[in-house]
């Protein structure tokens, strides 16, 4: 019955092994999240630090509106289920299911030994805390076990149970409480596989019965997949993607989640991408097998990918490559198979070969691959034939960093631009260049960021469509024919675009163009983020105080933030977070990096020494480049600016990384 | 089918002869433990009451005299007062010893502070010492309290030392599995509350094995009390009889068989205690 937030969250240990990595998240209420990645991926120390048990080493936890970092497990008002269930075993079940209500206390008003209030001087009842009595305490437990159907074991202790009645009573002891979140620790991994199955939608229906929120941890992608609302892939403490069980696994956003959600595996290929007109040759390595599809199926891969010199990971599903002779015979991407053994699952057959025919199907190679058939079909071994690929359901990954290529959210628009006379020519218009954007007459590739086309200029499109993605808007344009896609958040301009009746006008942020010429940066886009690097001190300043009606002389901390000889004061929410992240004392010797966007920094009097370079002119907004030390900044103005500068950052507005660790603390 | 007759025939001597050999070699084991143990049972029952007076390696004469003697004349040797000295000293020790040895346990395995693995190492190195090392500093430090001579004075060095031996409760409470603690934390437990409510229960054995530790050594130390107690009437056993004179050898080995009864009888009551592990059933193994 609460909603979490975790923002930032780290967990890094004394020898320094970070476990988890800048955990951002926002759990809404009655949802059902799942922590899913392999062991040793810092999902169960998340889970424990949303619980208490563990000590959050950065980042802001809140459980409702409420900050609870530091706060004991047993005021957070959550409950957790344990892998090994974590029984009590000296007391009988009613025993365990009830401790959690024994020791709490329940707000009543002070009552004589019949249970008739007693009245303060004034009329009126008098508030107590008081503990459960007998008849609450059988009637709580009793609900829980009904619930569970444990009813007749009550007086049992929990070594005379089996592992699924065990497990019961550990859920029954979380839910009895009805706390504001429940978490559970793999409960099910413990289990043998049927009942594994069973105690599956059982939680569920716990779920659907209690209305609260769950945030289950499992290993077993099955698990996940068949009990989230939504999941969370984790990988070496990293979240590797956040989605809905079916997002997750259409849309995978890099080759972990490919692989991880799903079985069989994604087969994974190895290949190039050539474009050649409105279509794209793929190519396999390690065999044979070529392919041709229309480029529009392939609009949203990044263009630098598609010049047929860089290897991609191709994935395709198991049930995205048919043998069936009907579907190879409508096909227009086929590839030849060669058969090496056959799984029969009943109602499917899995079907192992290898496109590179040389080799045996048997080892997970570049070029082995699986195919769902349908149940009961016998495939010969060794024998070669054709399979149809579902370009639909192609995966695209770079291979090195293995994130996605054809991302559910593209980044950048890619154009070739032609610069004369100070005009750049894209998408069939004409658009005049700012000042700051200096560049020598010539063709180009332009780099236009999605979120860089605006809904206020005067370049003339149209809606093809628009997609809802976690919050995101994207929105396919077509100006004079051409495809652009841009991104906004839904709510910021979701409503003005789709009354727009499919007609609209945009415009360009030009500080966020990239223009480029043979993959060098020609102009490169103005960086929001300004870094400064500093310290952080304290002073005891004499301060006026009243106490007790008298003027007093005391000395009242005050903390500053401190970069390149100059002092900021800090507000108490920053040093407080400061505090929290770097326990107390350290705080004070430690170096930080402070960083502010190019809209915090007022031009003042006194403030941080800075040297303007240049005035970068974009038109409607001016900015200067100034120089603090060694650093760069870039700051935004509407006065013309010369010569050395005082620059005063907004503090509250301020991020703060702490440069040893490298941890966000805001 | 002959053969295999003699064949079963021969693997039934064979087991006979297994058999036999097994008994002779325990019969020997056990003779050589309990023959002094035997020996010292029949020499309180001589009747001459010196060792001089034996024939050869066994009393003459047997009879119940020392015994008698042990609780009645109490003039020079007060026995029975000598033995309730110790049952005091070793009870107080005993329980004192046991809550600090089974805190000191349950801190070590169960919190982590900074310079906990130092103090471990240390504690460790310490009680490789023999404890009569440190005799004289004890008895200075002693001095200093002045509690020379008093049975406090013994009951605080036993209690402080027994918790140097903490490692084997450590490792018991090693065993039982943190979620526990976690489960009850979360459920609302104070750190006391999980010691008290969940962790005590559990360590029912443990206990018992530190109580019964904690009881012996006093209960059959003579080095400390010899030191520390001065007038005859606070002595302990060990030091009481080992003020005998020469002649009372019966009288001694009847006053050693008899602090033994005390430890018999703990044993007997407690040991069911120790052998039935309590944490069965509470997590999966």
């Amino acid at each position: 019955m609460a909603n979490l937030s975790l923002k930032h969250i780290y967990k890094v240990y004394p020898n320094g092994a970070k476990a988890v990595n800048d955990f951002n998240m926002q759990i809404e209420d009655k949802e059902f999240i799942v922590f899913v990645g392999p062991s040793g991926c810092g999902k169960s120390t998340t889970l424990r630090m949303i619980a208490g048990l563990e000590e959050i080493t950065a980042g802001e936890l809140k459980i409702g509106d409420m900050v609870v970092n530091g706060m004991e497990p047993k005021d957070r008002d959550i409950a957790m289920v344990f892998q090994n269930y974590a029984l009590y075993p000296h007391m009988t079940i009613f025993e365990n299911i009830a401790f959690g209500l024994r020791m709490r206390k329940i707000p009543d008003i002070k009552r004589d030994k019949a249970g008739n209030p007693v009245l303060d001087k004034n009329g009126k009842e008098i508030p107590v805390m008081r503990h459960y009595n007998k008849q609450e305490l059988t009637a709580k437990v009793t609900e829980a076990a009904e619930i569970l159907g444990i009813t007749e074991y009550l007086k049992r202790k929990p070594k005379e149970m089996s592992g699924g009645q065990r497990q019961r009573v550990a859920l029954g002891r979380a839910i009895v409480r009805r706390p504001k979140v429940m978490l559970l620790d793999e409960p099910l991994s413990n289990l043998d596989a049927k009942l594994r199955t069973q105690m599956r939608s059982e939680i569920v229906k716990l779920h659907k019965k209690l209305q609260t929120t769950f945030i289950y941890v499992t290993h077993d992608q099955v698990e996940a997949m068949t009990m989230g609302t939504r999941i969370v892939v984790m990988k070496d403490g990293f979240v590797k993607q956040i989605d809905t069980p079916k997002n997750l696994y259409r849309y995978p956003a890099n080759k972990f989640v490919a692989g991880f959600i799903g079985t069989p595996q994604m087969n994974f290929f190895q290949g190039t991408l050539t474009k050649d007109g409105d279509s794209v040759h793929i190519a396999f390595k390690r065999s044979d097998a070529k392919v041709t599809v229309p480029y529009s199926m392939l609009m949203k891969t990044m263009p630098q990918y598609l010049d047929g010199t860089k290897t991609v990971y191709i994935g395709f599903r198991a049930e995205d490559i048919a043998l069936e002779e009907d579907k190879v015979a409508a096909s227009n991407a086929k590839i030849k198979v060669r058969i090496s053994h056959s799984e029969e699952l009943g109602t499917e057959t899995l079907v192992y070969g290898d496109i590179n025919m040389d080799g045996d199907g048997f080892d997970e190679t570049s070029t082995r691959v699986i195919i769902k058939s349908a149940g009961f079909k016998e495939y010969q071994s060794d024998t070669v034939c054709e399979a149809a690929l579902n370009i639909e359901g192609i995966h695209l990954f770079d291979i090195d960093t293995e994130e996605s290529i054809m991302p559910r959210l593209p980044e950048y628009n890619y154009a070739d631009c032609k610069v004369s006379a100070g005009k750049l020519a894209i998408l069939g218009q004409s658009i005049a260049l700012p000042s700051a954007v200096n560049c020598s007459d010539g063709e180009y590739d332009l780099l236009l960021p999605t979120d860089a086309v605006t809904f206020d200029g005067d370049i003339p499109a149209e809606i093809t469509s628009t997609e809802d993605i976690n919050g995101k808007l994207l929105i396919t344009l077509s100006v004079n024919g051409k495809k652009l896609f841009a991104v906004t958040d839904c709510s910021a301009d979701g409503e003005k675009i789709s009354v727009a009746d499919g007609k609209i006008k945009i415009g360009i942020d030009m500080k966020k163009i990239i223009i480029r010429k043979n993959s060098e940066d020609v102009i490169s886009p103005m960086p929001l983020v300004n870094g400064l690097n500093g310290t952080f001190v304290m002073e005891k300043l004499p301060e006026m105080t009243v106490v007790n009606g008298k003027e007093k002389k005391v000395k009242k901390a005050h903390y500053y933030l401190l970069i390149d000889g100059t002092k900021l004061e800090a507000p108490a929410e920053v040093y407080n977070k400061l505090f929290a992240a770097t326990s107390d004392r350290k705080a004070f010797n430690s170096a930080y990096r402070y960083e502010w966007t190019p809209y915090d920094f007022a031009v003042s009097g006194d403030g941080i020494r800075a040297q303007v370079e240049e005035t970068l002119d974009y038109g409607a907004e001016k900015f200067v480049r100034c120089t603090v030390g060694e650093e760069v900044i870039y700051v935004k103005t509407d006065k013309r600016l010369s010569g050395t500068v005082h620059l005063v950052p907004d503090v509250s507005k301020v991020s703060i990384i702490e440069s040893e660790r490298q941890i966000r603390i805001l | 089918m002959n053969q295999a007759k003699v064949k079963v025939a021969k693997a039934k001597t064979k087991k006979v002869l297994n058999v036999l050999i097994t008994y002779c070699i325990l019969i020997v084991v056990a003779f050589i433990f309990f023959f002094p143990c035997l020996w010292l049972i029949l020499a309180s029952f001589s009747k001459s009451g010196s060792i001089y007076s034996f024939d050869g390696f066994f009393p003459v004469e047997y009879g119940f005299d020392s015994f008698k003697t042990l609780f009645t004349d109490t003039v020079m040797y007060n026995y029975p007062q000598w033995f309730l000295n110790t049952l005091f000293i070793a009870s107080m020790s005993c329980i004192l010893g046991t809550i600090l040895t089974i805190l000191t346990a349950y801190c070590m395995s169960r919190f982590r502070f900074k310079s906990r693995k130092a103090m471990m190492k240390t504690t460790l190195v310490l009680g490789m010492f023999p404890s009569f090392m440190g005799t004289i500093a004890v008895y200075l430090i002693m001095t200093q309290f002045n509690l020379i001579n008093q049975h406090w004075g013994l009951i605080l060095i036993y209690s402080a030392q027994a918790p140097m031996g903490y490692m084997v409760q450590k490792g018991f409470f090693d065993t039982i599995p943190y979620s526990i603690d976690e489960a009850a934390r979360i459920d609302g437990a104070s750190n006391f509350t999980v010691f008290v409510k969940f962790t005590l229960p559990m360590a029912k054995p443990m206990l018992v094995y530190t109580a019964l530790t904690a009881f012996t050594w006093p209960w059959s130390d003579f080095i400390l009390p010899k030191m520390l107690l001065v007038d005859r009437d606070l002595y302990t056993v060990a030091v009481g009889l080992m003020s005998l004179g020469e002649t009372e050898f019966a009288r001694f080995a009847a006053g050693s068989i008899f602090i033994a009864i005390p430890i018999i009888v703990l044993y007997f009551c407690l040991v069911k205690y120790m052998i039935n592990g309590m944490a069965a059933g509470a997590v999966k193994e």
